[in-house]
């Protein structure tokens, strides 16, 4: 018998090293920030207006994802190609039919410049003809774990028969609104999601892209919703006055901060709840006589 | 934006229309408007008690309906304009039944005093709500169809 080489022994090892390396834990992160769009960082943060903002019901609205770093978001491949007009068609259909929206702008993010700032913002709504601008960043995490027979990946049959990989994305979207004519920061809302499964070695990258998708769609979803909620918090401190930089006036010229809000209750006072015992008390006095 | 108020997505979210008469802002509130309810409940005839069920069913999305025109972004939430629907109802079915008269013209009395406070001091009495006002149009269109959903009424007639 032929004794085994040293050689032979050196290549199954490495081999071996090589199959059990491609399965250690691995994590992608994808990001966009607002703070780096507006507030790049050769630039101060803006005075804000001491007047405030003043929003004329009903308002235009306008909607966009936030570049990122170097490059615009849809660039680095989070968000193919005419994927993100439906993302946004999400929250666009969440406030169609909401009484203070007049019209919806979506507006494409290669219109919005890495670190414009409020001037590229600016632009982008007298472009579009918007009053405010509904800026969304995303953050986009992806885990990886290796299962614990995922070492049957050393048989190359494994690699594309077993679902080894246990792949969990995580996705945060955050919406920030502004005033664009004042530069007032008027609410935020949050959407998030999380996405898991398994897949196989082989077809790993494929089973991320699609979860990166559906993730953004789920918490697109979830911040049409959130977003919703944030606007009637948002309405109840200006009417109640918290908010003492921003007022919205109606389609009649009143202003909300003054009609108190507008909510409205039918009410019985505690002095007419006593009238209403007494005239009980005296009808069955009368019907029993 | 809470699911129950009656605010302009009622006309989308149909649902409003009637839980806007179960939703208060607050305990007293509530307890105020259970007890106005509570009266023409303890009053109504007997037999016409599943009917005053009727009414309350229908007058409750026809008042939201008039109400809905006057809210523009407000909401509305409150039993009181339905409570009037019902005093308006039991009292004038109750002018027609021997013995229930007096009754009746004291409900509708106490009803009138009501709606001419809230007109000449725009508001209810006492009444100090927090981040929200009073509607006396809800009192005033409730009393309206309370009314005519009572109509017509035989009264009684005294023989000789």
């Amino acid at each position: 018998m032929r004794p085994v080489s040293r050689l032979s022994i050196f290549a199954v090892f490495l081999t071996l090293m090589a199959g059990l390396g491609c399965n250690t834990p691995q994590n992608t992160t994808r990001r966009s920030s607002l703070m780096d769009y507006l507030y790049p960082k050769q630039q101060g943060a803006p005075v804000p207006n001491p007047a405030g903002a003043r929003l004329k019901l009903p308002l235009k609205l306008g909607i966009a994802f936030v570049p990122t770093g170097t490059s615009s978001w849809r660039v680095q491949g989070l968000i193919a190609p005419g994927q993100e007009k439906p993302l946004l068609d999400v929250v666009k259909q969440g406030f169609k039919d909401k009484p203070w929206v007049a019209d919806i702008k979506l507006v494409p993010s290669t219109y919005l410049r890495t670190g414009g700032g409020f001037e590229n913002m600016d632009q982008v709504a007298r472009m579009y003809g918007v009053d405010i601008m509904a800026l969304v960043s995303l953050d986009q995490i992806q885990y990886t774990d290796p299962k614990w027979y995922s070492f049957t990946y050393i048989s190359v049959v494994g690699a594309y028969v077993l679902p080894g990989d246990a792949n969990d994305t995580r996705t945060l979207i955050d919406a920030a609104v502004y005033d664009v004519a004042s530069h007032t920061f008027l609410l935020r809302a949050p959407g998030q999601s999380q996405v898991k499964g398994s897949s196989s070695w082989a077809h790993r990258e494929v089973q991320l892209r699609e979860h990166s998708q559906k993730g953004l769609q789920l918490a697109m979803i979830d911040l049409a919703k959130n977003l919703d909620a944030e606007v009637a918090s948002f309405k109840a401190e200006v009417a109640s006055g918290e908010r003492k930089d921003v007022d919205v006036v109606n389609r009649q010229g009143v202003s909300l901060r003054q009609s108190g809000g507008k909510n409205f209750g039918g009410s019985v006072s505690w002095l007419e709840a006593l009238g209403v015992l007494l005239i009980l008390g005296i009808a069955l006095r009368l019907r029993r006589a | 934006m809470d699911p129950l108020s009656l605010t302009t997505d009622a006309l989308r979210e149909p649902w409003r229309l009637w839980t806007c008469h179960l939703a208060h802002f607050s305990w007293d509130h509530a307890l105020a408007n259970a007890l106005a309810l509570a009266v023409p409940l303890v009053l109504a005839p007997q037999r016409q008690r599943f009917r005053l069920l009727g009414v309350a069913l229908i007058a409750a999305p026809l008042l939201s309906l008039l109400l809905l025109a006057g809210l523009e972004h407000g909401q509305y939430r409150g039993a009181s304009g339905l409570a009037c629907v019902l005093w308006a109802w039991v009292g004038l079915r109750l002018l027609s039944i021997k013995n229930s008269t007096p009754a009746g013209l004291l409900m509708l009395g106490g009803l009138l005093l009501k709606l001419a406070a809230e007109t000449v001091f725009g508001s209810c009495i006492l009444l100090r709500p927090e981040g929200w006002q009073a509607l006396p149009a809800a009192h005033l269109w409730g009393t309206f169809l309370g009314l005519t959903c009572a109509l017509p009424v035989r009264f009684r007639t005294h023989h000789a």
